[in-house]
């Protein structure tokens, strides 16, 4: 367990050093500038699709650049040396990930309690944000694990949010009738989107929000337990 | 004296290549010795070390790790065995001493960070980040990584490369003294100098297979020509000639040009590893 700790511990640290938190927080600081603008409803209802673009794709993109830039050092094979398991690792990166989903909508959401004074069921939304956080982190991996290097890895990124992440936001413009969100929780962006949504309009139905939850969950375990881990050794050790 | 690693009939392919890249190899590192692999690039050098070092784990045949199947050793093997990787691996955003202390937490029993790299000249660049470092200067830091946990066996794969003389030389010191101390070492490399000044044994390693496994000074006095040769000034001009080893003391032509002509050297004619090496492979080193 302690290892774990450590390896969370280097793992934010590097999100210092490597600069990519003071980079989400910039994101998060035109969020901001963007609040000031808005009246109170048009910042209540645009909310959601900015805490999902962060969660869906800034988090995707997050782990694609950090995977890529660590396979280039080499820092991941001289941790397959350490008496430390490969489920430690994994778990310490994606938990990194979902701290940044979370850290993310924090600022969001204080910069519209403050702006705007719009408050909203706070735990639901970071329960919702840290399960789609671990599913994203997931699908961040087989995208960095499916490609030669971050270049190729946006090539894929594309490519998955033209499936999946494009036809959500079509959706939350009410381009796609409503009559077929059932079918669009199956791509992971709309499950994430939904969640996201109702823990800020504070509308939920049920059904749909548990299938989410369990679908979300679900993925995350297939992908890490099929995809992630098979791959992960060998991605690291052939360098 | 134990025997830290026994390797039997090893064979590995890659999963993108199409024959084996290991070709059945079987060979002993004992404990306290400082075992070579010794050969040309692309032999198959660092993946037996990724082998040993279970990086690489889909291969057939035995490998025992003082006694027990590498197989059935968890992450514990880990706190045992030092590696030193051909290429850097570093955070190149962090400073060499932030590196060092990160890796050396997740150990049980750690080495004293600031000896190590005293010792080979990082100490005064310890806050600098990594990635101003040369290539010199972070192979150094990997060697001093491979030590962080006090290992048991070391495994440095071409642990000089890249380094000037006199940098080499704190570097085989180290090794010579860490073998002292009764550790173990698996080293590859396709340096001949590294290999005589450093290896009590070497395998000679050709396309993923063993040709020969034996002490430098051996395969010297197997292989190697033996014999003397000398010098003279003859009329003005320096001669030499050429003289066998065996049975010197015998040897009325050499005795008469020692006694008679005007010496300037004696040699006595060792052949070089490297010259050994193509005699016994065939093949070039380079
Ligand atoms: N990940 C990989 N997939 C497929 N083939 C590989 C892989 N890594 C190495 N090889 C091949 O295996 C062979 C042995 O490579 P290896 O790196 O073990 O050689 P080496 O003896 O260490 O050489 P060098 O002195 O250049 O370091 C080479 O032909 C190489 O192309
Ligand atoms: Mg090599």
């Amino acid at each position: 367990m302690s290892s774990l700790i450590k390896l969370i511990a280097g793992e934010l640290n590097r999100l210092v050093k490597y600069k990519i938190l003071p980079v989400s927080l910039v994101t998060a600081i035109i969020w901001i500038v963007i609040f000031l603008f808005l009246s109170e409803n048009e910042a209540r209802e645009i909310t959601p699709l900015l805490i999902f673009v962060d969660v869906a794709a800034m988090s995707i993109l997050l782990l694609g650049a950090s995977h890529h830039l660590e396979k280039q050092e080499g820092t991941i094979r001289t941790m397959m040396v350490m008496p430390i398991s490969m489920g430690q690792i994994l778990t310490a990166k994606t938990i990194a990930s979902m701290i940044l989903a979370i850290e993310s909508a924090v600022v969001t959401s204080v910069a519209l309690f403050f702006i705007h004074g719009i408050t909203f069921n706070y735990i639901v939304l970071l329960l919702f944000v840290a399960i789609a956080g671990a599913a994203h982190a997931a699908i961040g991996f087989v995208l960095s694990l499916r490609s030669r290097d971050f270049t190729s890895m946006l090539g894929l990124l594309m490519g998955y949010m033209f499936l999946f992440t494009i036809p959500s936001i079509l959706f939350s413009f009410g381009i796609i009738d409503a009559k077929y969100e059932w079918l669009l929780m199956v791509s992971p962006s709309h499950s994430a989107s939904h969640l996201i949504t109702s823990a800020v309009t504070g509308n939920f139905e049920i059904g749909m929000v548990i299938a989410g939850c369990l679908y979300l969950t679900f993925l995350s375990a297939v992908l890490f337990k099929f995809e992630v881990y098979p791959r992960f050794k060998d991605n690291a050790v052939r360098g | 004296m134990g025997v830290a690693f026994s390797v039997r009939d090893l064979h590995f392919r890659y999963p993108s290549s199409r024959e084996d890249t290991i070709k059945g190899i079987s060979f002993d590192v004992l404990e306290g010795e400082i075992f070579g692999l010794l050969g040309p690039s692309g032999a198959g050098k660092s993946t037996t070390q990724k082998i040993l070092t279970k990086l690489l784990e889909d291969y057939k045949g035995d490998i025992e790790y003082f006694g027990k199947n590498l197989k059935s050793m968890d992450s514990s093997f880990y706190e045992e065995i030092g590696v030193g990787f051909e290429v850097p691996v570093h955070f190149s955003k962090l400073t060499a001493l932030e590196n060092m202390r990160f890796f050396s937490r997740f150990y049980r029993k750690t080495a004293n960070i600031q000896e190590l790299m005293e010792r080979v000249g990082l100490w005064e660049y310890r806050d600098v980040k990594v990635a101003e470092f040369s290539k010199g200067m972070k192979v150094r830091l990997n060697f001093v990584r491979a030590l962080l946990n006090n290992p048991r066996v070391l495994f440095l794969d071409e642990v000089t490369n890249g380094l000037d003389p006199k940098n080499a030389r704190i570097i085989k010191d180290m090794i010579a003294e860490y073998r002292a101390k009764g550790g173990t070492v698996f080293l590859t490399t396709h340096l001949m100098n590294d290999v005589e000044q450093l290896c009590d044994r070497v395998a000679f390693c050709v396309s993923g297979k063993l040709i020969e496994i034996s002490t430098p000074r051996d395969l010297k006095l197997k292989y190697g020509k033996r014999e003397v040769k000398v010098e003279y000034r003859e009329n003005g001009t320096i001669a030499s000639a050429v003289f066998p080893l065996d049975g010197i003391g015998f040897n009325e032509e050499f005795h008469s040009l020692l006694k008679t002509g005007k010496v300037e050297t004696i040699h006595s004619g060792e052949t070089s590893l490297e010259e050994i090496f193509i005699i016994v492979t065939g093949v070039e080193m380079k």
